[in-house]
C-alpha cells in the first residue's frame, strides 16, 4: 500500500502472552499518564501518614505509632484495591472496550495479566512504597526512631500481599459477577470481617484455622496476637508463616479462576 | 501458497443462548477481494455473525473459516489479519486519536516507532481526523468516533475489514466519506459490513447477505439479487375510481403483484409483473379502460434493493408463521 509498510515489524507473540506488552503498556499508562497517580497518593498520604503526624503530636511511641500505621494500612489499602480491581474489569465489560480490546491479537490471559501487574505496581508504589517511606522518615527524626529498615521493609511486603490478596479477589469477584453490588458486597465483607469483633468472636469458637487462611493477621490486631507485619517491623520473629503462605496461594488462586472466567466469556 | 477463494465460509454456524437460537444454521460466503453488505433487520442476528466470526462469542452448533482457519480454534491467527469496527465504538476516554491508533497499531507491529507512527499518520489522514489527532476522544462527536473506528480497524491494512454498522450516526457527509474510504480500500481487502442503509449497499457492494430471524433469506451478487422475482415494476398513479382500475389491474395474468404507495387524492401502484413488454403497452389503456379514471402518472421502475429486501424479508416472515 505505502512506502512504510515494509519498515513496520508484525508482532510474532504467540500463546498467552499475545498482546501483552502492549496491554501492559496501556494499563500502566492508566496509572502515570492520568491524574490517577497523585490522586491515589494524595489519599494515601492523607489517610496514612495524616493519622501517624496526629499521633505523634500526641506523644505516642515509636513502636505504638508502627502499630498505628500498620493498621491504618491493613484497613485504607483493601477499600482502594477493591475499588480499582473491580472497575478495570467491570467498566471495560459495560463500556464496550474489553470486546474492542479483545477483537485484536490479545489473549484473554494477557488482559487480565496486564491488568494484575500494572495494578499492582501502582497500588505497591501509591498505597505501601510512598507512604512507607514517609512514615519511615516521619518516625526516624523527631522520634528518633530506631525500626529496622529490613524488618520494616519486611512489614512493607506483607502489607503489598495483603493489598495483592484483595486486588485480586476484586479482579476475580469483577470476572464472575455482571454488577458493581457483589464484587464491591463480597470484597469488602472479606476485608472487614477481620476487625470486626462480632465477628471474630464465633469465628474463633467454631472455625479457628479460618485466621490462618486468610490474610487478616497480616496486618491487623486480629484476636490481639499482634499483626504479622507488627513483628517484623520491631524486628521479632514471627509467631506463624502460614497466613503469608496462605494469602499467597489465594492471590495464584483468583487469577487463576479470573482467567479462566474470562476466557468464557461472550461479549 | 494456496490461498482459498472465499475469505468467509459458515457451514451450518449457530448460535443459541439457552432455548433461544439467535444464529440458525448460518451457510455463508464471501468472496475474496468483495465488498459484502450484510443486511437484516434489528435482531436478524448480524452482530452475532460478527461476534462469533471475531472469536468475540462461541457458536453452538456448525462451524466456520476465515481465510481457512477455523474461528473456534485458530481465532488468534484470524484477528492479526482482521480490521474490526464495532457497531457501538467504545474507546479508551482518556487518550487521544493518536494515541489510540498508535496504541491498536502496535498490537499487530513491533516497530520501529517510526514506522508506526507514519501508519497512525497516514492513517489519521484518510479519515480526516488529522487535525483532530491529538485532542482527547472524549470530546469527539459521534461522526468523529464512528470516522476513528474505521481508522483503528483500519491501521493495520487488514485482510479483512469487518464492520459492523459503519454509517450509522454520520451525517449524510459523513456517510459518504465512509463510503468513499471503503471504496478506496477495495483495492486491497475485503470488506464485511453490516448496515440498515440500503442505499449504500446498492451504492458499493459486489454482494449481498440478507438475513432474517437468525436465518439466511437471500445471499448473491448485487446484481442477481435486484433480479430477485420480477424483473421490473411499474408506478402508476391514477385519480377517480382506484378501486375499479385496481381490480381490472390484478385481473391480468402478467400482474404478480400490486402494493399500494399513496393515498392523497390519487392512489399511486407499484405493480409487479412477469412480462415488461405486454405491461407497458397495456397497463395505461387498462386504467383508463372504464372511464371512471384519469392516469396521472405512469413509469417503469427498477427493482431497488429496499424492494428487494422487504420482499425477502417479508416472504421469510410469512414462511416462519
Amino acid at each position: 500500500m505505502s512506502a512504510n509498510e515494509v519498515l513496520l515489524v508484525p508482532r510474532r507473540e504467540h500463546g498467552w502472552r499475545m498482546g501483552l506488552a502492549n496491554m501492559l503498556g496501556k494499563e500502566i499508562g492508566t496509572w502515570w499518564r492520568t491524574r490517577r497517580w497523585w490522586v491515589q497518593c494524595l489519599i494515601a498520604i492523607l489517610l496514612q501518614n495524616g493519622s501517624i503526624y496526629l499521633n505523634m503530636k500526641g506523644g505516642m511511641r515509636v513502636d505504638a505509632a508502627a502499630l498505628n500505621f500498620l493498621t491504618m494500612a491493613g484497613l485504607c489499602v483493601p477499600i482502594a484495591a477493591i475499588s480499582l480491581a473491580q472497575d478495570s474489569i467491570l467498566g471495560e465489560r459495560h463500556s464496550g472496550t474489553a470486546a474492542w480490546v479483545l477483537s485484536k491479537p490479545l489473549r484473554r490471559p494477557s488482559f487480565i495479566l496486564a491488568k494484575v501487574i500494572a495494578h499492582g505496581l501502582g497500588l505497591l508504589a501509591a498505597w505501601v512504597v510512598l507512604p512507607g517511606l514517609i512514615f519511615y522518615l516521619q518516625i526516624a527524626g523527631p522520634m528518633g526512631s530506631h525500626l529496622s529498615a529490613a524488618g520494616f521493609a519486611g512489614a512493607m511486603g506483607l502489607d503489598f500481599l495483603n493489598l495483592l490478596f484483595y486486588m485480586t479477589l476484586a479482579l476475580m469477584l469483577a470476572t464472575l459477577f455482571n454488577g458493581r453490588g457483589p464484587v464491591l458486597g463480597i470484597a469488602a465483607a472479606v476485608a472487614w470481617s477481620g476487625p470486626m469483633q462480632f465477628i471474630v468472636q464465633p469465628m474463633q469458637k467454631y472455625a479457628p484455622w479460618l485466621e490462618n487462611v486468610l490474610p487478616w493477621r497480616l496486618m491487623v490486631d486480629f484476636s490481639h496476637s499482634g499483626p504479622l507485619a507488627g513483628y517484623l517491623a520491631v524486628g521479632q520473629p514471627l509467631s506463624t508463616v502460614v497466613p503469608i503462605i496462605a494469602t499467597a496461594l489465594w492471590c495464584m488462586l483468583f487469577v487463576g479462576v479470573a482467567i479462566w472466567r474470562i476466557r468464557r466469556e461472550e461479549f | 501458497m494456496n490461498t482459498p477463494d472465499y475469505v468467509i465460509e459458515t457451514n451450518g454456524l449457530s448460535k443459541a443462548y439457552g432455548a433461544m437460537c439467535v444464529l440458525k444454521s448460518l451457510d455463508l460466503k464471501v468472496a475474496r477481494n468483495s465488498i459484502c453488505g450484510f443486511l437484516g433487520p434489528n435482531g436478524a442476528g448480524k452482530t452475532t455473525t460478527i461476534k462469533l466470526l471475531l472469536g468475540l462469542a462461541q457458536p453452538t452448533g456448525g462451524s466456520a473459516t476465515v481465510f481457512g482457519k477455523d474461528i473456534a480454534k485458530e481465532s488468534d491467527e484470524i484477528r492479526r489479519r482482521v480490521g474490526y469496527l464495532s457497531q457501538d465504538p467504545r474507546y479508551y476516554e482518556y487518550m487521544t486519536a493518536r494515541e489510540t491508533l498508535r496504541f491498536t497499531a502496535r498490537f499487530f507491529y513491533e516497530g520501529p516507532r517510526a514506522g508506526i507512527e507514519s501508519r497512525v499518520a497516514e492513517t489519521l489522514e484518510l479519515v480526516g481526523l488529522a487535525d483532530k489527532a491529538d485532542r482527547p476522544i472524549k470530546g469527539f462527536s459521534g461522526g468523529e468516533r464512528q470516522r476513528l473506528g474505521i481508522a483503528q480497524a483500519q491501521v493495520n491494512y487488514p485482510d479483512l475489514l469487518i464492520l459492523d454498522e459503519p454509517a450509522a450516526s454520520l451525517d449524510p457527509i459523513g456517510r459518504r466519506d465512509v463510503l468513499e474510504v471503503m471504496e478506496r480500500l477495495r483495492k486491497h481487502t475485503t470488506i464485511f459490513y453490516s448496515t440498515h442503509i440500503l442505499d449504500d449497499v446498492q451504492r458499493v457492494s459486489d454482494t449481498v447477505v440478507i438475513l432474517n430471524k437468525g436465518a439466511l433469506v437471500a445471499q448473491g451478487p448485487i446484481d442477481e439479487l435486484l433480479a430477485w422475482g420480477q424483473a421490473t415494476a411499474f408506478t402508476l398513479t391514477v385519480k377517480g375510481d382506484s378501486a375499479a382500475v385496481e381490480a381490472r389491474l390484478r385481473s391480468q395474468p402478467w400482474v404478480t403483484g400490486i402494493e399500494e404507495m399513496s393515498r392523497n387524492g390519487r392512489v399511486s401502484w407499484r405493480i409487479r409483473v412477469s412480462d415488461p413488454d405486454v405491461a407497458e403497452a397495456e397497463l395505461v389503456p387498462l386504467a383508463l379502460a372504464g372511464g371512471g379514471a384519469t392516469v396521472c402518472e405512469f413509469g417503469c421502475k427498477a427493482q431497488s434493493l429496499e424492494d428487494v429486501f422487504l420482499s425477502v424479508v417479508k416472504e421469510s416472515n410469512h414462511e416462519c408463521k
